[in-house]
């Protein structure tokens, strides 16, 4: 399947049909991921709303950015988290946010306590490598190689899904 | 370059998270090595996967909405700025306070434009209209005034002459 955007039609009327058929392919995903960061649907569909607001602006970025269109949509979507982060202005908040359940994913649930702190810490919080790093006392190099265990176990988990 | 693909600089890159460096780093691997591009789509696919897990469909006018803001910044040409939804402590998780589905969303912008609902359209042709109504009966009534004062001065000044007789 070829995930890449394509934006071959004239400018003018091609930005929405662009948009639509991305929303149209991608927007349940996005909502879904969007609501376990956020973990409240109204507030998930005005990022959601909010992104695809943002992607007439980026359709060049989809073309030569050189990820999917899942991926970049993904990117834009932690870019916006960035503020509900941003936006929890206490510690009780906070902790309250750090404690939901959003590990429910069953690919997640394979994954090793550290592996999943790492990942969700990255897929969830939007960190970066290296502030987790600093934040576990480990080298970024370490980050990444578990973050690279985190995608052989989903891997692992989907063939055998496959396989039963 | 099996190293290259074991460091997880591409589980990096496909969750946002690689420096500019990397990227460009990668970005030039990737158009080199066939097996880089393979292993990058291959990790795009796993979070595909993952985010597929926990589809949620929008709600249905959800399109429609964002067609209109989309054409609405079409129009002015102006980018979307950085958005930031407020949370209040009194939610049920603590988190975020959710607003009205019709409410706009809060944009913190540097921009001189206001955006408005298309709605507001007519009510400024409305007001526009009554404007133009209540001034043509302004001038109207101004010069109806004036006629009647010119009549009332006329009228005067022939009953002094009347009088004066």
């Amino acid at each position: 399947m070829n995930t890449r955007l394509q934006t071959s039609a004239p400018m003018g009327q091609s930005k929405s049909a662009a948009v639509l058929n991305l929303y149209n392919s991608y927007s349940a995903k996005l909502l879904g991921y969007i609501y376990e960061v956020v973990q409240n649907k109204p507030i998930a569909e005005q990022y959601l709303s909010a992104v695809f607001n943002d992607v007439p602006n980026e359709l060049e970025e989809f073309s030569k950015s050189g990820t999917s269109a899942f991926c970049r949509l993904q990117i834009m979507a932690r870019e916006k988290l960035v503020h509900f982060f941003e936006a929890l202005e206490n510690d009780t908040d906070k902790r309250a946010w750090e404690n939901l359940p959003w590990v429910n994913n069953r690919y997640v649930t394979l994954m090793t306590s550290f592996q999943q702190q790492v990942f969700c810490d990255i897929h969830y919080q939007c960190k970066s490598a290296g502030s987790i790093a600093i934040e576990l006392n480990k080298t970024e190099e370490e980050i990444r190689k578990t973050l690279k265990e985190c995608f052989t176990i989903i891997r692992n988990g989907r063939i055998n899904e496959r396989v039963h | 370059m099996k190293e290259y693909i074991d460091s997880g600089i591409l589980e990096v890159f496909v969750m946002g998270a690689a420096t500019d460096e990397e990227a460009r780093e990668l970005m030039y691997m990737k158009a080199k090595y066939p097996e880089v591009d393979e292993a990058l789509k291959q990790l795009e696919t796993d979070m595909e996967k993952i985010a597929g897990e926990m589809a949620i469909s929008p709600p249905p006018h959800m399109w429609e909405k964002i067609e209109d803001e989309i054409d609405g910044l079409i129009r002015l040409e102006n980018p979307a700025q950085p958005v930031k939804f407020r949370t209040s402590g009194d939610d049920q998780n603590k988190h975020k306070k959710a607003p009205p589905e019709d409410q706009f969303i809060p944009i913190e912008s540097e921009s001189n434009h206001m955006r408005l609902h298309k709605s507001w359209r007519w009510i400024f042709v409305a007001v526009f209209v009554l404007g133009k109504i209540f001034l043509g009966f302004a001038i109207y009534f101004y010069l109806e005034n004036r006629q009647t004062r010119q009549q009332l001065q006329e009228l005067k000044t022939e009953m002094r002459e009347l009088k004066k007789r």
